[in-house]
């Protein structure tokens, strides 16, 4: 069954649904679905067909089998901040997970928590701080993403450089099937025989079923920390210094790029870091580790910025300052917001080679699509996230920022870099796909979904685009 | 594969009303979320449409007609906000909130008015002899320990009187004639209606602290409601039409200072500019008056203030979000609290919260009300606390009323009446030597 032959919500399903998790926490009507219909990619919007919140690990189980029954397709949702419209549920359930909140058991001695998927990622950090502990990943969004969303898109974060990605720090977990199976991936307590499903279910989009708790590794704090932001006055010279950095063997935990716009829309905001507005770009760099010797990498990285041309290169002096020069990282791409009245984002990858002339690329296609292109982006790892802000109610203007988008992207392509760093392909990056797999690795990521979802009914239409699962079954190969 | 941005309809099926002048500000939302852990109705109630993203969303919806102006659910979410603004200093993209808050409000109570209780309370602050014997019903009532006995009553009634008994002063004090030199200028209180009415003891604690602090205090005649219950309610012509009256009352004063010790007017006072913006004849002196406005932790905090005697008690403290989030003064506060000897300061978790107070919120959405306050109140015993400080009318009784009906013994207090004690205690002290 496709969303398109969906029967609409009835009167039935919600009275069945209700039964399950309370009248409240089904929503059919359209003033109430609209927040739901789009997710942190504002302009994309999808109108689900009944909105359902069930609060307990158990009603959700029984709203899977539920829909399962009733071979209804269904979309997970945990915070919607996502940045590729992968919560969007068009005419389908939407199944909301962001009140399945509970912190089940911090153990402090193994280092490792046993989350619901609703838990904030920052308050997951929270809780484990009297401990010592935090949670390594922590995407620019950590203080409103749930740990069930930051699974689905294996989510990266500035830190994620030193410590890696959502991948690295989750030991095991429980989903959901579709057909309403409850299965366990991963073993919580060490290596894991036979196939990694674990590994295929993170970054799975919602399309494998829902992740019903996680068991995730914490990180100790770290001994000593070094906060360096280094300021330049070309976007060159700054991406010049991000190599230099890496071929002399350093591994910054972090290292941020803000260029000139980006820089000013920060200050302009409540996150106001103190970043000098006049550079071109900036580099957040910071340390991490053993108290000795840390002192003396962040000598020699001040220099290699110094080298690289950089007009000052100062360390936060106090916890409070380093709080603060994150912040106004974190929260860059809100306080694009002021600029533009809308505003799309992209997350390529390239190699880190190409930075410097993958940067120049995007300030020639910006010069000729007429377009104001922000960057900010995880340098350290060559994860690219250039912003456009424009003015949606203008047609002319709607369409050359897709162009300049297309551009950008077939660039990075072009380079021998991706179209998704950490945002996931959901229905934005959908378009891409064709250009960056050969139908063969469409086909065997459509069959890797089917053992998960035979029905395909869990989140339907995202990552890989329909025709290709149509060619793939098709093929008189992939059946025999 | 087919993939265009989509392009979003330049149209305004509102012209006119405050909402869709109000409509750059809307756009300013990108939809990040990051407001939403913030919120303090999408952390109680678990659903987005109660969130700043949520709500803007439905204003949006009322700007481009793809919902209507009476749409019940609306309605709903937005009378559940408290328009406490704590989304404003989580909100990356600087979308005024508040302001969209009255905007919308204003919009809708043109097509449906406001419930009757709401109505009665608007009708009464606007009229001040009204007020007066209100207030001195409020008095009487407290005097003759009514208010103790009703506040046993469940429901809102219960609730209401528990809130008049609570403004029963919570810190004695013996009698000091402070010195002054004046020599940062001159300050005029606004004696506000339930600070005045319920809180008289607190006033005249203000303008002693201010005066020990080197500010002359004068009095302003002829001075109204300050209009920010009428504003919030989306009755902004009511609020207008004392936003004038105390314009034209505070400019006869020639004091450096207009000096206020309710964070909720103080925040309305300073945003007078904003709301008589369309109105040419007023906006001019309503922004020169705004200007002249402090809280008066603000002036304290600049004064040092002066450390008082010693008095030694345990406090935590409560932000009120008028101060917090739309005044932005987050560490004013603590430097009066600050400049009490032994005066030990206990952190308050969640301290950034909203109680539920909000106005009159917690008589017209009582429900949500009392599910806000309900995890303060747990935060506040876990402090251990006797007393929790917090400098705005509306969280003192909320609060106070809440502790009072839980049988807590912490009492909730203004931060300047602990100062002023302090100021007391030394007085008496000098005397005693
Ligand atoms: C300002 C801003 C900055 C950001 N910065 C970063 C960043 O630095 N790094 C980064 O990686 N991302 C970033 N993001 C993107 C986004 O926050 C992440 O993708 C995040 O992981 C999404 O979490 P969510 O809870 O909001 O999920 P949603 O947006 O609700 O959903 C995302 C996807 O996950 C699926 N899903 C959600 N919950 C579950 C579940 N329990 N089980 C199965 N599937 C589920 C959904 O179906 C959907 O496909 C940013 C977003 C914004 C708005
Ligand atoms: S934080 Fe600001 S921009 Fe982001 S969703 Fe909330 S109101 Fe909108
Ligand atoms: S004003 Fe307070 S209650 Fe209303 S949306 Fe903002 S944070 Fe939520």
């Amino acid at each position: 069954m496709t969303a398109s032959t969906l029967p609409h919500a009835d009167a039935a399903l919600q009275a069945r649904l209700a039964a399950i998790v309370g009248e409240r926490r089904v929503l059919v009507r359209a003033g109430e679905l609209r927040t739901y219909e789009s997710d942190g990619l504002p302009g994309y919007h999808a109108r689900p067909s009944i909105g359902v919140f069930p609060g307990t690990r158990d009603e959700t189980i029984a709203v899977v089998r539920l829909l399962a029954e009733l071979g209804m397709p269904f979309v997970p949702r945990g915070a919607g901040t996502g940045l590729s419209g992968g919560a969007l549920a068009e005419g389908v359930v939407l199944l909301g997970l962001h009140r399945l909140t509970r912190i089940i058991s911090i153990d402090a001695e193994d280092q490792r928590a046993l989350v619901e998927p609703g838990v904030v990622n920052a308050a997951l950090s929270r809780a484990a701080a009297p401990f010592g502990l935090h949670y390594a990943p922590d995407p620019s969004s950590q203080t409103a993403c749930t740990i069930g969303g930051n699974v689905a898109e294996n989510a990266g974060g500035p830190h994620c450089l030193k410590y890696g990605v959502t991948l690295n720090h989750v030991l095991a977990l429980t989903a959901l099937l579709p057909n309403g199976d409850v299965v366990t991936l991963g073993n919580a307590d060490g290596e894991c025989e036979g196939y990694d499903l674990l590994g295929a279910f993170i970054g799975s989009e919602g399309c494998f079923g829902v992740a019903l708790d996680v068991t995730v590794r914490l990180a100790r704090n770290p001994q000593a920390v070094r906060t360096l932001l280094a300021d330049f006055s070309s976007l060159d010279a700054a991406a010049h210094a991000v190599s230099a950095i890496v071929a002399a063997g350093i591994v910054p935990a972090a290292m941020e790029m803000m260029d000139g716009p980006t820089i000013q829309a920060v200050e302009a905001s409540i996150y106001a870091a103190g970043y000098p507005v006049d550079a071109a770009a900036i580099l957040l760099i910071e340390l991490d580790g053993a108290a000795a010797g840390i002192d003396a990498d962040a000598d020699r990285v001040a220099a290699f910025c110094r080298e690289a041309g950089a007009r000052g290169v100062r360390t936060a002096s106090d916890p409070a300052e380093r709080a603060r020069l994150w912040q106004g990282r974190k929260k860059a791409f809100g306080a694009m917001g002021r600029i533009s009245p809308h505003l799309v984002v992209q997350d390529a990858v390239v190699p880190r080679t190409k930075l410097p002339a993958m940067l120049a690329e995007i300030a020639r296609v910006a010069a000729e699509y007429r377009v104001k292109v922000c960057n900010v982006f995880h340098a350290g790892d060559g994860n690219l996230h250039p912003n456009i802000g424009y003015d949606a109610t203008s047609p002319d203007e709607s369409a050359r920022v897709h162009a300049a988008m297309a551009a950008i992207m077939q660039a990075c392509v072009a380079a021998g870099g991706t179209i998704t760093g950490e945002h996931g392909v959901g229905i934005d990056k959908l378009p891409y796909m064709d250009s960056l797999f050969s139908p063969a690795t469409l086909g065997a990521m459509c069959a890797l979904r089917d053992v998960f979802d035979p029905a395909r009914r869990a989140n339907p239409g995202k990552v890989v685009p329909m025709h290709s699962c149509r060619e793939w079954h098709a093929a008189p190969s992939a059946r025999s | 594969m087919k993939s265009s941005l989509p392009t979003i309809p330049d149209t305004c099926a509102i012209p006119g009303t405050p909402l869709s002048d109000a409509r750059a500000g809307i756009d300013a939302c990108v939809h990040c979320g990051f407001c939403l852990q913030a919120c303090p109705t999408y952390l109680t109630l678990e659903d987005e449409n109660d969130s700043p993203r949520g709500r803007i969303v439905l204003m949006r919806a009322l700007v481009d007609g793809s919902l209507p102006v009476d749409d019940g659910d609306v309605r709903t979410h937005i009378d559940r906000c408290l328009g406490c603004r704590a989304c404003e200093t989580a909100c990356p993209s600087g979308v005024p909130y508040g302001h969209l808050l009255e905007a919308t409000r204003a919009t809708l109570t043109r097509v449906k008015p406001n419930p009757p209780v709401a109505r009665l309370i608007l009708f009464a602050f606007a009229r001040p002899a009204l007020l007066r014997l209100v207030m001195l019903g409020g008095r009487i009532a407290r005097a003759t320990r009514m208010s103790r006995l009703l506040s046993r009553l469940p429901g809102r009634f219960g609730f209401a009187m528990a809130m008049l008994e609570s403004t029963r002063s919570a810190v004695k004090r013996a009698r000091y004639v402070p010195r002054s030199d004046a020599e940062r200028g001159t300050a005029t209180l606004l004696t506000g209606c339930v600070m005045e009415g319920l809180f008289a003891p607190t006033n005249r604690a203000t303008e002693r602290a201010l005066s020990a602090n080197g500010y002359a205090m004068t009095a302003t005649a002829g001075q109204r409601c300050c209009g920010a219950l009428h504003a919030h309610a989306g009755d902004d012509e009511g609020a207008r039409q004392l936003a004038r009256a105390n314009i034209a009352a505070f400019e006869r004063s020639r004091a450096d200072y207009i000096v206020v010790n309710a964070a909720g007017c103080g925040a309305m006072m300073k945003e007078y500019g904003q709301l008589l913006a369309g109105d040419a004849a007023w906006h001019e002196r309503a922004a020169k008056l705004a200007s002249r406005v402090r809280d008066v932790s603000e002036l304290l905090a600049e004064a040092g203030p002066r450390p008082g005697g010693a008095l030694p008690v345990k406090v935590t403290y409560d932000a009120p979000c008028h101060l917090l989030h739309a005044q932005r003064l987050a560490t004013p506060p603590l430097r009066v609290l600050a400049a009490v000897p032994g005066l030990e300061l206990v952190p308050l978790d969640g301290s950034e919260h909203c109680c539920g107070s909000a106005g009159i919120y917690n008589l017209i959405e009582p429900d949500v009300s009392d599910r806000v306050l309900a995890p303060k109140l747990a935060n506040i015993a876990a402090t251990r606390a006797p007393m929790v400080a917090t400098g705005n009318p509306g969280c003192l009784m909320q609060i106070g009323a809440g502790l009072h009906r839980a049988g807590m013994t912490c009492r909730a207090v203004h931060p300047v009446d602990l100062l002023d004690a302090s100021y007391a205690a030394q007085a008496a002290a000098e005397r005693g030597s």
